[in-house]
């Protein structure tokens, strides 16, 4: 080989590809074999950065979180018709069932919400384009998932219609950005997400 | 760094993490956020992502848990840190949505990533200035081990485009290390 190497071919040798032409090259190069030692020295400086410490302590919003889902499915599973009953209450205006009222901290939270969906849905958009064949495992999440969201977005549209914006309102929206950041997930990577 | 608390978190507490006990799980999280919070913050571009990703991360640990099959020892590690990466990598897609609307929003800040002036950088000076892929594939290849196929599969790319990423990423880091030689 007359030239040095580029990066890609020392790259390559040092990942165990390099062709036969690379490595007589690299055996008798001062300034390449120099290149490919600072690429393992540039690696092990990689390898040896320090560890960090999160800044804050996630542990509590993740357990209000995963708390707020459980509560939800409980309700979900044990009580649909006491949900139909808030519904209709809700929409009919009876005083109380709407809690607080409108709150323009929840409404924000809905904004950001929506906008974060907005987004998701983007990438899912891209990453439903670009994926190849799923088995039947993967599917019945992708297929499960959709369902999920489909109940959501029936639920936001029932209250939307229903007047201001509600905490109830935030909590669909927030379970559906959930649901879809799953759905991107397993298009993504099925295999973290129905194989094991 | 976490082998201390990582052999403290023995079979059984994995177990009682997969029947949804919380001090359980809490105890997975305790013993993972340092290594879950680094990997997001070395593949993110900022902190606050790198927490994002962080508490995503977990979320899907608890929910996912009972249906974690592994048993040798890492496994569960390996199995988390994926799912992290998988959390990380969608993140930076998703910046770059963010990023697009930024644009069409003030009229655009563009190159604002990539101002390096021939300034000798630390290393992790240097890896924050790569584009957010070639960090995330430099990261994920060099430093956690993962192949050029693993990688194409979790990025929904080929492995071609993971190489050439490797590839840039290491001319980069060379030259804002001041590393330009001989060569
Ligand atoms: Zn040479």
């Amino acid at each position: 080989m007359l030239r040095h190497c580029t990066i890609a071919e020392l790259l390559d040798l040092r990942g165990g590809e390099g062709s036969a032409a690379v490595r007589t090259h690299v055996d008798e190069c001062d300034a390449c074999r120099a290149e490919l030692d600072r690429l393992h020295q540039r690696v092990a400086a990689l390898k040896a950065l320090p560890s960090l410490t999160p800044p804050r302590d996630r542990w509590p919003v993740v357990r209000d979180a995963l708390t707020r889902s459980r509560r939800r499915r409980w309700q979900r599973a044990g009580g649909a018709a006491l949900a139909a009953a808030a519904a209709l209450a809700l929409m009919v205006g009876i005083p109380g069932v709407r809690g607080a009222g409108p709150d323009i901290a929840i409404a924000q939270e809905v904004d950001e919400l929506k906008r974060e969906s907005h987004q998701l849905e983007q990438v899912l958009h891209e990453v439903e384009q670009e994926r190849r064949v799923v088995n039947g495992m993967v599917l019945t999440v992708i297929v499960d998932l959709e369902d999920r969201i489909a109940v959501i977005d029936a639920g936001i549209a029932t209250v939307q219609t229903a007047g201001p914006v509600t905490a109830q309102l935030r909590d669909l929206w927030e379970e559906r950005v959930i649901l879809v950041n799953q759905l991107v997930a397993t298009h993504v990577q099925p295999a973290a997400y129905a194989g094991h | 760094m976490a082998d201390i608390t990582l052999a403290a978190l023995d079979d059984m507490a994995v177990h009682r993490a997969k029947s949804g006990d919380l001090a359980a799980l809490e105890r997975v999280y305790r013993a993972y956020e340092g290594t879950v919070y680094t990997l997001a913050r070395r593949m993110c571009r900022s902190p606050e992502d790198a927490e994002e990703v962080m508490q995503e991360t977990f979320l899907e640990v608890c929910r996912s848990i009972r249906k974690f099959r592994g048993t040798g020892p890492g496994s569960l590690t390996a199995w988390i840190k994926r799912i992290a990466s998988s959390k990380a990598l969608i993140r930076i897609r998703y910046e770059k949505y963010r990023e697009t609307e930024a644009l069409q929003e003030d009229g655009g800040w563009a190159g604002r990533r990539d101002g390096d002036a021939g300034l000798q950088l630390d290393l992790e000076a240097a890896l924050r200035q790569l584009s957010d892929t070639s960090r995330a594939v430099v990261w994920l290849h060099d430093v956690e081990g993962y192949t050029h196929e693993e990688i194409a599969e979790q990025m929904g790319k080929t492995v071609s485009f993971s190489k050439s990423q490797l590839s840039r990423a290491h001319a980069r880091l060379r030259k804002m290390l001041g590393e330009e030689a001989q060569c």
